[in-house]
């Protein structure tokens, strides 16, 4: 057992960290606002954390502390949020694709910033992050609870009054504004609570990775979590968790297979070698199978309806 | 003995232009409290344009819009509704995907009162019994009178001072339309103010106690309802 986690610790963090940004990236879209801004703020996050862990606290011999990590994730978060009600009065004015294009064009602009500026290393970046935790494993000890807090508080927004304004602004804007909600409103608290999420996990992640550049963050990324959303699913919270679980673990999956044995040789190497095909190939069968993705609403909803209708079927 | 007039909608001079296009020009409209008012007209004569500046959804070029005294030319439409503006938008827009139950609900958005908010729910519920029996269905699944019945009722669950309608027998069979000119004669003798938008002239005029004639984006006629009933030109263009 011990060898398990010593040999998937490094990916069970990075299941746990890419689900917290498959929700970061899912709480715009709740209000039906295609943002793929995630991934800047997560940098943004990671470059404060990095920055603050080797030139701002002096680390002393030994682990380096728990508590400065919490405080950076803390200023990686509000400088995150704050970042994004700047970015976000303007840029949620637009819709559609047209908000996607900003974001995109404001995660290259940090991406840019990044290469350029002393603070973040240039194009070398920060590295030698000082690690808080002597295994990779025990960053599930501030990752776990995180995302569970995240889940716990996405699982109340979606029933509460808020909640139902979110998906009254998806559904139909101009209704939304007829009932007396204000969409701009919802629109940028959805977006600046994504960022703070992206930002804190971004604080953590560098000093999981140990180093940070400017390949942090990036387009792909935007991607990346868009198929956790598109994948596991986008009218529930639980879809983008599971889907950036199951993305995430993908790859080692792909390993494992692709080391059986028995297999041709040529379906060993397509396991091992053309992973990106097989996830395009996902990404297609899952639009075409599972347009709403894996996890929808319904799986419980209709479970709890039939438990409904039961007793009154018995009276017949 | 007749008691005066209190107006609680006044429209001064609104004027809207949609790109370089004029929707509406110089629009004069004052509605009184307790009446039934209707505007008609044909086709892109700028009805809708009139409520969408009245319900905030267009800024108006110029003009001012007076309600219950305050002047909300500028205001949000959220804020608009939260004052005590409601609005049956033109096709329906009713949320598809979400329940009868969680439409009405989101109708009542601006309200924190739950126990009255509970009552006005069972209070919709006996005026549309309709909507009582689909009350967990999607909306999306209901006819299109069913539809345009949840459109008011999520209307009127913001307990508005002033419900403006817009084209609410647009697509609806005859029947249907019979039915809901019945609800807003109910809802007018509960005491609501209504601002109805009409293509139906007939039909809007016997329902409404004055009616506003719009052509072109200017108005044309005005007047007590009953009289424009009586108008030859008025007859001749819209009465048929």
């Amino acid at each position: 057992m011990t060898d398990f986690f010593n040999t998937y610790g490094n990916l069970m963090v990075l299941m746990v960290f890419n689900a917290m940004l498959g929700l970061s990236l899912y709480l715009p879209l709740m209000a039906g606002q295609l943002s793929l801004a995630s991934p800047g703020f997560y940098a943004l996050g990671g470059y404060i954390g990095a920055v603050f862990s080797t030139k701002v606290f002096q680390s002393s011999d030994g682990a380096f502390p728990v508590s400065y990590v919490l405080l950076e994730m803390l200023v990686g978060g509000l400088a995150s949020g704050v970042l994004a009600i700047v970015v976000g009065i303007p840029a949620l004015r637009l819709r559609g694709i047209y908000l996607a294009l900003a974001t995109i064009a404001f995660v290259e602009i940090l991406r840019v910033l990044s290469l350029n500026l002393t603070i973040t290393g240039g194009a070398i970046g920060i590295f030698g992050i000082p690690q808080p935790f002597n295994r990779p494993l025990k960053y599930l000890y501030i990752a776990g609870p995180l995302l569970l807090f995240s889940m716990f508080f996405m699982y109340r927004l979606e029933r509460i009054r808020a909640g139902r304004a979110l998906t009254a602004i998806r559904e139909d804007e101009l209704a939304a504004g007829a009932m007396g909600i204000n969409p701009t409103y919802y629109k940028v608290l959805a977006f600046t609570l994504g960022a703070i999420l992206a930002g804190m996990v971004g604080a953590l992640s560098a000093h999981f990775l140990n180093t940070w550049n400017a390949r942090q963050g990036t387009f792909d990324a935007s991607i990346t979590y868009l198929t956790f959303a598109l994948i596991g699913g986008s009218r529930t919270f639980v879809g983008p968790v599971v889907g950036a679980m199951l993305l995430t673990a993908l790859p080692e999956l792909l390993r494992f297979l692709g080391g059986i044995d028995q297999l041709p040789q040529s379906v060993r190497d397509l396991f091992l070698n053309g992973r990106l095909i097989i996830f395009g190939l996902l990404i297609v069968l899952g639009t075409i199978f599972f347009p709403q993705g894996i996890i929808t609403p319904r799986l419980w909803e209709r479970r709890r309806r039939t438990k409904a209708v039961r007793p009154a079927e018995s009276n017949l | 003995m007749t008691t005066e007039p209190v107006p609680i909608l006044e429209l001064h001079g609104i004027t809207v232009n949609y790109g370089g296009i004029r929707a509406i020009e110089n629009i004069d409209l004052v509605v009184n409290t307790g009446e039934v008012v209707t505007l008609i007209g044909a086709n892109g004569a700028g009805k809708s344009t009139t409520l969408r500046a009245i319900s905030r959804l267009v800024n108006p070029l110029s003009g001012k819009i007076i309600y219950a005294g305050k002047d909300i030319t500028r205001a949000r439409t959220d804020e608009v509704v939260k004052w005590g503006i409601a609005q049956s938008p033109e096709g329906r827009r009713v949320l598809a995907r979400q329940s009868v139950l969680d439409n009405l609900r989101l109708g009542a958005y601006t309200r924190s009162d739950r126990a009255e908010i509970e009552r006005d729910l069972q209070q919709q519920f006996a005026l549309f019994p309709r909507l009582a029996e689909r009350r967990h269905q999607q909306a999306g699944t209901l006819s299109g009178g069913e539809q345009q019945m949840l459109a008011i009722a999520r209307a009127v669950m913001s307990r508005p001072r002033l419900l403006l309608l817009d084209e609410p027998s647009l697509g609806l069979a005859p029947l249907i339309v019979i039915e809901i000119f019945s609800i807003i004669r109910n809802l007018h003798a509960a005491g609501v103010t209504i601002l109805l938008v009409e293509q139906n002239a007939r039909l809007a005029l016997q329902n409404a106690d004055r009616g506003y004639v719009l052509e072109a984006g200017a108005i044309t006629f005005s007047g007590p309802a009953d009289q424009l009933l009586g108008d030859e030109r008025v007859k001749q263009a819209y009465l048929g």
